[in-house]
């Protein structure tokens, strides 16, 4: 363990880093190692400590793929989640705040997004240093182009404070000075690349204690380490060290990440979205507070909650009747399930008892919920559930709730009709059996 | 169940009670005309067994009479299972329901209302109707056994009928309770599918048709969406294309400006440089002219000078010369006399040479025409004597007289003839040698030749004849010789006129024999020969003249001769040698030309020295004349070009400074020169270049920015549109769908699923018992209609689906038979399941008017089968035509007719 690390100042989880990312799934990090995000005391000589929010991967207006009616509502949770980042730029004292690229899904989403992402940003009385993302990257007709990134937008009325306020959309490899620092953006001007966009920062000049300023970079990319088949605006790991930067706010990757330099300190980090794009996606939905004390000063890295939302996968196998019972307990004990996403994916046995506790499922899941979805193509009868067969007229219907039996089990190796799958079987004998069910509560009240 | 009686009142056209019965364990047949009523007593026992008394409605309503407020009640009695019953039940008004069963031999009221409806459908049917009329399916068994008019063709029947069948049959299909399940089965499956398996369209579709409507929508508004966002992303591109364009074009308008100054710098330059070139090199011209004037100036003087030397040498020399070339020319002139006397003596020679000349030429023509007199006289002769040879021979021939070839041909063919007759006559004619050894004679009595002949001994006498040869021996014999009749006359006139045409052929050449002809012949072609080659010979020595004209030709040479010799007689005694007389006369030519060639050398060369002396003496005179107007005119000359006053040192002076100065400006202008060069061109045309290029480049700049900003403006367009927000949209819509629809095509599949495998249990099941309806359908149909259709086929719900016939490999469809053969078919199916459904109780089967499309030959062989069924069931047949049964054994007969007339009579 680096020496910087405290464990007694640990507040952040630990994360998997690089679980997802807004593109291709194929090209997702797979296990970029542990790592800790902790807390560490500012140094107390070094004068005039500098605090930002680091934020990223906004992906305003993006699809949001089977999650049904659901969709727009998702959509709106990422505005929303916006505004908590802003909130919390403003609750924690921030300085500034950086937009570490993808802000937007693409250059082509409704432009009224566009006005309402400005609108948030300039909520913050601070500036907003943006940079475009390969998502949104600066070319002809981008969101950049759009009216409300014009002239600062959220500047005080009559500019009379002296500080850069309101948004910056920094657009050229260019430091932009900062109180107590600068700034090294680096915008992107292309969807793909296989180019560092850091490469361009300067390194520092001199040593670190002679040159009073910090350094930030402001990056959109892949850190070394993740396994893709084309370079996808590859940042080598040692980045910063390399630029002498104090810190490396990067964007990029949707989960929460952050690297070590040698000495110890977390000089690079992803922030991660700021509200999670899909299920499956972990250590998602945060914004990074950094504090910086001096150059060369550790940064102390405090993750803020900013998601709403709740992308929950239930995988339940069913062994046995009684099972689906517990499972409708484990959904009912979900809170917030207004803001909750969820997926339930049934496998295992089904006893014909239990296929009114499985509708049962389905109406909370359907009436609660978010989002739901119960998937129970893979569930099969339960064998040796003669319980309600054997209650069916004789003759038959007897004989072809038999026969789709069998086929409803996946290992049957007897001719199957055209279409009969056991997802299929297992279906028709769940409808037979609400027929059954109907018939005889017809019968009962004749 | 057995029907014994029916009795009804206040129903559709009975107003009045009528009943009818008892009928028959066996065979009944009720008959009646039309309208009686047979119909409406078959309808009052189905609704009287199967409907509820409480029923109401229209159709209930109708069944009261016409005009009149009674109630239909109806009664029916019945056997079932060993006991008798009493049915009654009255409708609409007041309505009654009362079952009654035999016991102790009356009736005792088994149940009433509600529970005698059910006791009674439940004898019938497993599939009652609710509280509403029953229907063709609630019949039971009665869809079955009993056919209403017009209704021989068997449907599909009910699963509780059906299940009863295959109950008969031994086999399981159905249990109580499964119709219900297996109609809401079919019920959810009609939901989704059409009866033929086709997702339902329309108003009754399923929502996973909508669905899939809606999707097939969605994806056309998603493509619409990729395609504008595809656009966006183009116009994109566009722009980032043009705005580098733009700035290539402001880069390169930059580099061509910068160039172009420089290029303009050097124009100037250059030009000025021009104009510097142009004025040193009029200096250098001015300091040229300048240098070449004072260095003619003083050339001349010196020329002038010189010149002025030379003419007074020479007119010193020519006043010396004077006096002895004027005596040269005398003496030439007497020289020239000379030789020209001796001339004119040498050239007086030239008539011996044409004395000499005429002689030798007149020795050749002379020997020459003496020649052609002898060779022209020579061949005067030759032609002579061609000539008379000519003569001879064509006298010869003239006086030779022979045949010609085709005479010839034909006097051989003539005597040919005649030698084959004369020899088939010898052959015709009887033939008698004699050869005596004595001396004697012999008289020819008949033959060729009669009369005596001298026998000469040792010599053969012949006697030749036809037809027959007689001689007498004197003294010996007279002998006759016989032969084969001939027609040796003919022959002989063959012979002679054969004979006769050889004479006239060979008339005139003096014999017939043709050897000796062909011998003239060939004479006469000798002559012929001898004559044309005479001529011939005359023809080539003339050699196409005439012989006039070579007589002609020899008198002129002969007069060309005798001209010659007038001058030169002695030529007559001796030809001249004309080859000698003509090398004299050339030997004598060469002589005078040698003499006057040189005769005439020696006078030219005389006038020549003559005319050189004269020459120069004139030469001389000339020359002194010259000399003296020369010498004036170069002091003139001198006097002018001294006329600056200026001495010779001066003027060399003078044209030192004058080269000086023209060497510095050449040297000057050189430099300019050199420095002219080394622009390699005029750089103002390298500027103009520039300039339209700049022009060139600022309108592709102009032409970039304005592309660049309506593309930009297009841009604007389509990103204010938010297409990617439009296509998100539209996947998300067509992923939700999609979605849905694979849950609703999971459900509508799984229903499918469950419906199909409940038909293919049923079908196997079915399967398994159709087999003896069939054979028993079969077997009834082969009766009445013969083999010829085959087997009959039946199906699901044992409704007869069509035939087999054995020469076909397929099946006939039913509705491809003839009406008669369909309903035979009914008729035999419906039987075959009676048959079934009566193994346990006699069973009742009504047949109300059926087979109407049946001829008499079938409905005769129906009768049989009626009677045999007749045995293990009821059988009643209502008809208005009785006749056709009247030939049943054991039938009852009911006259519909005479029953309503009793019943009136007894009201």
């Amino acid at each position: 363990m680096p020496a910087a690390c405290d464990p007694y100042e640990t507040l952040a989880s630990v994360v998997q880093a690089g679980e997802a990312r807004s593109s291709n799934p194929r090209t997702r990090p797979r296990n970029l190692g542990r790592c800790r995000i902790q807390r560490l005391r500012a140094d107390p000589q070094q004068e005039d400590p500098v605090k930002f929010l680091h934020t990223a991967d906004w992906q305003i207006g993006m699809r949001v793929a089977h999650a049904g009616e659901a969709a727009a509502r998702v959509r709106e949770e990422r505005l929303a989640a916006a505004r908590r980042v802003v909130g919390e730029a403003r609750a924690a004292g921030a300085e500034f705040i950086l937009l570490a690229g993808d802000t937007f899904e693409d250059n082509g989403v409704d432009r009224v997004l566009v006005q309402r992402v400005a609108d948030i940003l300039a909520e913050f009385a601070g500036p907003v240093y943006v940079i475009p993302g390969n998502h949104d990257p600066l070319v002809p007709g981008s969101v950049w182009e759009h009216p409300a990134w014009r002239q600062g937008a959220g500047a005080p009325e009559g500019g009379g404070d002296a500080r850069p306020a309101g948004v910056q959309l920094l657009t050229e490899e260019k430091p932009v000075p900062l109180q107590g620092g600068v700034l090294f953006p680096c915008p992107i001007r292309t969807k793909h690349s296989g180019k560092d966009p850091t490469a361009w920062i300067p390194p520092r000049e001199g040593n670190v204690r002679e040159e009073n300023g910090i350094r930030i970079g402001l990056a959109h990319g892949t850190v070394e380490g993740v396994h893709q088949e084309e370079p996808d605006y590859p940042i080598p790991r040692n980045a910063a060290l390399r630029a002498g930067l104090d810190y490396l706010a990067l964007g990029h990757w949707h989960s929460t990440t952050t690297y070590t330099s040698p000495d110890g300190a977390i000089r690079a980090a992803y922030s991660g979205t700021h509200e999670t794009t899909r299920f499956g996606e972990r250590d998602s939905g945060n914004a990074l507070i950094v504090e910086i004390a001096g150059a060369g000063a550790t940064p102390v890295i405090t993750p803020v909650r900013t998601g709403r939302l709740a992308w929950i996968v239930f995988e339940a196998e069913l062994r046995e009747p009684g099972d689906l019972p517990r499972l409708r307990a484990r959904i009912e004990a979900l809170g917030d399930a207004a803001a909750t996403l969820l997926e339930v994916r049934a496998t295992g046995l089904l006893a014909a008892a239990d296929q009114d506790e499985l509708a049962r499922i389905e109406e909370i899941i359907a009436s609660r919920f978010l989002h739901g979805r119960v998937d129970v193509s893979q569930l099969r009868p339960f064998p040796g559930d003669e319980s309600w067969t054997a209650g069916l007229p004789v003759g038959v219907v007897r004989d072809a709730a038999e026969r789709l039996r069998q086929l409803a089990d996946p290992a049957y190796e007897g001719v199957r009709p055209e279409g009969a799958s056991f997802e299929v079987a297992s279906r028709a004998l769940r409808e037979l059996y609400a027929l059954s069910a109907a018939a005889g509560a017809g019968e009962a009240r004749r | 169940m057995i029907l014994r009686t029916i009795r009804v009142q206040g129903w559709r056209c009975f107003a009045d009670a009528v009943q009818v019965g008892p009928f028959g364990d066996g065979l009944n047949v009720l008959h009646a005309p039309n309208a009686t009523g047979k119909s409406t007593l078959f309808e009052a026992l189905l609704r009287g067994l199967l409907d509820g008394h409480r029923v109401t409605g229209r159709d209930v309503e109708a069944l009261r009479p016409w005009g009149r407020v009674l109630a239909p009640t109806v009664t029916v009695e019945f056997a079932h299972d060993g006991a008798d019953y009493r049915l009654t039940k009255r409708f609409l008004d007041r309505p009654t329901a009362e079952l009654e069963r035999r016991e102790r031999g009356r009736f005792a009221r088994l149940a009433e209302g509600d529970a005698a409806d059910d006791r009674v459908r439940q004898l019938l049917t497993h599939n009652p109707p609710g509280r509403g009329l029953a229907r063709p399916e609630n019949r039971g068994l009665a869809q079955v056994l009993w056919v209403p008019q017009g209704e021989l063709a068997l449907p599909g029947l009910s699963g509780d009928v059906v299940a009863r069948i295959r109950e008969s049959l031994g086999a399981q299909v159905s249990g109580p309770g499964s119709g219900p399940l297996e109609e809401a089965i079919e019920d959810v499956y009609l939901a989704i599918y059409t009866p033929g398996g086709q997702l339902r369209r329309g108003k009754d579709a399923p929502p996973l048709v909508r669905l899939r409507d809606r999707l097939t929508q969605t994806r056309t508004a998603r493509t619409h969406a990729r395609a504008q966002y595809e656009v966006f992303e183009q116009a994109s591109r566009k722009v980032e294309d043009l705005r580098a364009r733009r700035a290539q074009a402001r880069r390169n308008e930059e580099e061509i400006t910068r160039t172009l100054a420089e290029a303009r710098r050097q124009a100037e330059s250059f030009k000025a440089l021009l104009s510097e070139k142009r004025a040193r090199e009029e200096q250098v011209k001015a300091a040229d002219a300048t240098h070449r004037a004072l260095k003619q100036q003083i050339g001349h003087i010196k020329a002038a000078r010189d010149e002025l030397g030379v003419i007074g040498e020479t007119l010193q020399r020519a006043l010396a010369e004077t006096p002895q070339l004027a005596r040269e020319v005398s003496e030439r002139e007497v020289a020239a006399a000379k030789s020209q006397s001796a001339l004119e003596d040498a050239r007086r020679g030239r008539d011996g040479i044409e004395k000499a000349r005429r002689e030798a030429e007149d020795a050749r023509r002379y020997v020459e025409s003496s020649e052609k007199a002898k060779a022209a006289g020579e061949l005067l002769s030759r032609i002579s004597e061609a000539a008379a040879a000519l003569d001879r021979s064509r006298k010869a021939r003239i006086e030779l007289l022979a045949p010609d070839d085709k005479t010839m041909r034909a006097i051989r063919r003539a005597a040919k003839a005649r030698d084959d007759a004369q020899v088939r006559l010898d052959a015709a004619l009887i033939t008698l040698e004699i050869v005596p050894e004595e001396q004697g004679a012999v008289e020819v009595v008949v033959g060729e030749d009669t009369g005596r002949r001298t026998l000469v001994p040792g010599r053969p006498t012949i006697v030749k004849g036809t037809p027959e040869v007689v001689v007498n021996l004197p003294g010996v014999a007279r002998l006759r010789a016989r032969g084969p009749a001939a027609s040796a006359d003919e022959i002989r006139q063959e012979r002679d006129a054969a004979a006769r045409r050889v004479e006239e052929l060979t008339r005139g050449f003096g014999t017939s024999d043709p050897d000796a002809l062909e011998s003239l012949r060939e004479k006469a072609r000798d002559l012929d020969k001898r004559v044309a080659e005479a001529t011939a010979q005359i023809e080539t020595l003339l050699s196409g003249r005439s012989f006039g004209e070579v007589e002609t030709e020899l008198t002129r040479v002969m007069a060309d001769v005798e001209e010659i010799l007038k001058h030169r007689p002695l030529w007559r005694k001796a030809l001249p040698d004309a080859v000698a007389l003509r090398a004299s006369a050339e030997g004598i030519e060469r002589s005078f030309i040698t003499v006057v060639e040189k005769a005439e050398v020696e006078w030219q060369s005389a006038q020549a020295a003559l005319a050189a002396a004269r020459g120069r003496l004139a030469a001389i005179e000339v020359q002194v004349t010259e000399g003296n107007r020369r010498t004036e005119a170069l002091r003139a000359r001198l006097d002018d070009l001294a006329s600056d006053g200026k001495k010779d040192d001066q003027r060399e002076a003078d044209l030192r400074r004058a080269a000086m100065a023209w060497e510095a400006a050449t040297a000057g202008l050189d430099d300019i020169a050199t420095r002219v060069n080394a622009f390699g061109g005029d750089p103002s045309e390298a500027a103009a270049t520039l300039e339209r290029q700049l022009e060139a480049v600022r309108n592709e700049a102009t032409r970039a920015l304005e592309e660049e900003k309506s593309e930009e403006g297009r841009l604007q367009h389509l990103s204010a549109a938010g297409p990617y927000s439009a296509l998100v949209s539209a996947e998300e819509e067509v992923a939700r769908l999609e979605d849905e629809i694979a849950r609703e095509e999971l459900g509508a599949n799984a229903i499918r699923l469950l419906h199909d495998t409940v038909a293919q249990c049923r079908s196997e099941a079915l399967a398994a018992v159709a087999g003896p309806v069939e054979a028993a359908a079969t077997r009834y149909f082969h009766r009445i209609a013969g083999g010829g259709l085959g087997r009959v086929q039946i199906g699901q719900a044992f409704e007869p689906e069509g035939v087999r016939p054995g020469i076909a490999d397929s099946s006939v469809a039913i509705q491809d038979l003839s009406g008669g053969e369909k309903e035979q078919i009914h008729l035999a199916t419906r039987l075959a399941l009676a048959d079934v459904l009566a193994k346990d109780e006699r069973q009742l089967v009504v047949l109300d008017d059926v087979l109407t499309a049946t001829d008499a030959g079938r409905l005769a062989r129906v009768l049989p089968v009626l009677a045999e069924a007749a045995e293990r069931l009821q059988v009643l047949v209502l008809t208005c035509h009785p006749e056709r049964y009247r030939g049943l054994e054991g039938a009852r007969f009911f006259d519909l007719e005479a029953i309503l007339r009793d019943s009136a009579t007894r009201s």
